[in-house]
């Protein structure tokens, strides 16, 4: 597999919508809506299946150390809706994704947005077309 | 004169397609609604809990905004039980028969039996015997144009509702459901259960809305899951899968989920 530069930068102090962000899996403090962190990386699974649709990529940290991050996503049927489907991304692409922490300081974290190397976005959460609830 | 008679049959043609709209039989209940429900609550405080009430709901930890997330049963893939799943904002399909109403739900997909054959509420041994169950047992009968189910022999460990507020399986809780228009449905909620609750517990009234047609597909009413993209929690997903690798590590990090 092609070797990535692979890094991510933490940018602090943007503010995005929670209030959306409860229904049935009660996320209210589960990520840091306040922050979003930048991933580059690879994808290493694609686990497409309710009750959120969830993207595993391996980052390397600014030591080079790689990390395997994961960020949940809508639900299959919104992002079917949305015309994506369990081939959109694919283990061994190369990705950025945008997303809100986990407020426990782990690896994991909740779609912003996918952009492609042609930098193509997908996956966006803005103006609400990929409710995460 | 005659110019008069013809404004009047214009006017009855212009305005029966109208009439024709507003037509409903208001004890067809049928169809996909979507309910106003917020909060995942009966829409009201709930009256001071007795003691016994009080003792039901030790250790149970809601999700809240500035919470991470509680012990619901749900998170486990059990079931949400009654009255909670009515209070969902989920679509709902009521299907007529014969001798009962059908309320199949999107969420969880599962189905309620409101029996409307004349049958008598389980009570005294008829209720001991059949025990507890997570969606209670459920009778109806109309009152003029109001559907009125009652139900009882509820499971206790299902919450009632997010906040996790208990009901016992001597409760008896009460749902009028009236059709007030073509596309809208009442339903008003009552909880009666002295064991757990000092005083009855009325609800908010609620309104369901018809679905559009377009909104019913094979990929899910209102665009969430059903069919090919069900929503059934299966604990291979669920419990095993999002929680253990995604849910718990980003919530409680090294600590153990509660």
């Amino acid at each position: 597999m092609k070797k990535v530069l692979a890094f991510f930068i933490l940018i602090a102090g943007m503010s995005t919508g929670a209030a959306t962000l409860f229904a049935h899996h009660g996320r209210g403090a589960t990520y840091d809506m306040k922050k979003q962190v930048t991933l580059k990386g690879v994808v290493t699974e694609v686990a497409w299946r309710n009750p959120h649709v969830a993207i595993y990529m391996d980052v390397k940290d600014a030591e080079g150390k790689v990390v395997n991050w994961a960020f949940e996503n809508s639900n299959v049927s919104t992002l079917a809706r949305q015309g994506y489907n369990r081939n959109t991304l694919k283990v061994g692409q190369e990705i950025t994704a945008v997303v809100n922490p986990s407020a426990a300081g782990t690896p994991r974290g909740i779609v912003v947005k996918v952009i492609l190397p042609d930098g193509k976005e997908i996956m966006s959460r803005s103006s609400g077309a990929n409710p995460v609830d | 004169m005659q110019s008069r008679w013809i404004a009047a049959l214009m006017l009855m043609l212009f305005s029966l397609p109208a009439i024709g709209q507003n037509r409903f039989d208001p004890q067809d209940l049928s169809g996909f609604w979507l309910s106003d429900v917020g909060g995942h609550t009966l829409g009201t405080k709930a009256p001071p809990l007795t003691a016994e009430g009080m003792a039901a709901m030790k250790g149970r930890i809601p999700d809240n905004l500035n919470r991470l997330p509680g012990n619901a049963p749900w998170y486990a893939c059990n079931p949400m039980g009654f009255p909670r799943l009515v209070l969902d904002n989920e679509p709902v399909e009521f299907v007529m028969t014969r001798n009962r109403v059908l309320q199949l739900f999107q969420w969880e997909w599962t189905l309620r039996e409101l029996w409307t054959d004349g049958r008598e509420l389980p009570s005294g041994d008829n209720l001991e015997n059949l025990g507890p169950a997570w969606y209670g047992h459920s009778v109806g009968r109309w009152e003029g144009d109001t559907l009125v189910v009652n139900t009882v022999g509820l499971d206790e460990r299902a919450w009632l509702d997010n906040p996790g507020n208990p009901k016992s399986f001597y409760a008896r809780i009460e749902e009028r459901y009236r059709r007030t228009a073509a596309d809208t449905i009442e339903l008003q909620m009552t909880l009666y259960d002295p064991k757990f609750y000092t005083a009855p517990w009325v609800g908010a009234k609620k309104t369901y809305k018809r679905m559009p047609a377009k909104d019913v597909t094979f990929s899910g009413w209102k665009s969430l899951y059903s069919g090919n993209t069900d929503a059934i929690c299966a604990p291979m997903n669920e419990a095993e899968d999002y929680n253990k690798r995604i849910r718990d590590p980003a919530a409680f990090g090294d600590k153990k989920p509660r």
